[in-house]
């Protein structure tokens, strides 16, 4: 009976994403897009335990705890930027 | 109807997204777009029951591909003071509606095509399917790229290699000089970060190696994901470049190779055929070694150097 509950879990997560997408597009400054990015995966990784759950793959928990760890990567990347480009729209 | 609703909310996403990385005036957004891409394909690749992909393109794309733009257009701002703009110059109509046009039909003709085959399994894939006991692991994808298809899987190590080789030619002539330094004071979370995630990306690469017998994992994600934890000591300045590659590098990186065809050899003179696998723990020994040579070639190209060494 509650076979609706996680696929409609999944639909809402990933109106979300399309909604940050709109935040990655407009910016303004470069740390925007970033942290929308970054917010991205959070929601990537909540996504991907919905799927593992309601697809039956536990193998998408090892995916999820991929994208977790390399999260990591790409805002340290991000924070070696030098300061001078923040305001380049 | 809900799950086609949210692969349509996928595929539109996916088509979209790649279009603004490609159109992108702004070069920056294009990165962050891309990198967007590479978490919606990992769900793409989640919702076709494909995790082995959906690992792959988290390590690769998302990953390791998102840190390598962020630090070349680093690099290239330090070069040049500012990015180029692209993309602004208009193109004209009558180039850009024919080949909109052909490109559709394309899609669409081949699309059709994968469409109307039928939904069998292939004979190749039936057979390897069948026999996969006999190799002695369960995880098919990795039954496949060492039992059924190891000859395409030893040139891939080879075509790393070589890449990394030609890397080594453009960079001498080139010099891309030290990845430039942060703009800001070290804070005081980096080291704590760095004490915390390096450690758990060598865990997790051992991990995916060990899980790559019996479920999705193996050499090619568990070396990425250790060549990440390298990347982030890259990044924070922990490695510097060094002038020339040491002797431990050397053997690393041509230790996947070696290690494969030198277990390829061994059961040649018993009148089996090359590269059969003398048994399970053969597997093992050449998923690690291809692990380690994997993600020492991507530490080493992401760094642009020869070798590495820690920074004083």
């Amino acid at each position: 009976m509650m076979d609706w509950l996680l696929p409609l879990t999944g639909i809402v997560l990933l109106l979300n994403l399309i909604l940050g997408m709109l935040r990655v597009y407009r910016g303004p400054t470069a740390a925007d897009r970033m942290l929308a990015a970054l917010l991205f995966g959070s929601t990537t990784v909540a996504v991907l335990l919905v799927f593992a759950e309601w697809m039956d793959v536990p193998a998408l928990r090892d995916v999820a705890l991929l994208f977790v760890m390399l999260a990591a990567i790409i805002s340290v990347a991000f924070v070696g930027l030098p300061e001078s480009d923040e305001g380049n729209p | 109807m809900i799950a086609l609703a949210m692969d349509a909310i996928i595929a539109i996403g996916l088509v979209w997204l790649a279009l603004r990385t490609v159109r992108g005036a702004n070069v920056f957004s294009a990165i962050i777009m891309f990198i967007v891409f590479g978490l919606i394909m990992s769900l793409a690749w989640a919702r076709l029951h494909a995790p082995d992909l959906a690992l792959a393109e988290a390590a690769i794309g998302a990953g390791i591909t998102g840190a390598l733009l962020l630090v070349t257009w680093r690099r290239l701002q330090v070069l040049e003071g500012s990015v180029p703009q692209v993309g602004a110059e208009t193109r004209s109509l009558w180039l850009t509606l024919p080949t909109g046009l052909a490109a559709a039909l394309l899609i669409a003709g081949l699309g059709w095509v994968a469409l109307s085959l039928p939904a069998e399994p292939a004979t190749a894939g039936e057979l390897a399917w069948q026999r996969l006991p006999e190799m002695g692991v369960s995880n098919p994808v990795t039954g496949v790229l060492l039992g059924f298809r190891a000859y395409d899987t030893l040139l891939e190590m080879g075509v790393l290699l070589a890449a990394w080789l030609g890397a080594q030619v453009v960079a001498s002539e080139h010099r891309p000089g030290a990845l430039p330094g942060p703009a800001h004071e070290e804070v005081p979370l980096v080291g704590a970060l760095l004490s915390l995630v390096v450690p758990i990306s060598l865990l997790v690469a051992v991990y995916l190696l060990q899980a790559g017998g019996s479920a999705p994992g193996g050499a090619f994600q568990g070396g990425a994901v250790l060549a990440a934890g390298g990347v982030l000591l890259c990044l924070t300045g922990r490695l510097e470049a060094a002038d020339q590659a040491s002797l431990i590098e050397r053997v690393v990186l041509i230790l996947g190779l070696a290690v494969f065809s030198g277990v390829g050899l061994v059961m040649l003179p018993l009148g089996e055929p090359m590269l059969a696998m003398p048994g399970v723990w053969a597997i093992y020994l050449i998923e690690t070694a291809l692990l380690l040579s994997i993600a020492l070639t991507l530490v080493l190209l992401f760094a642009a150097a020869p070798g590495l060494r820690r920074r004083l």
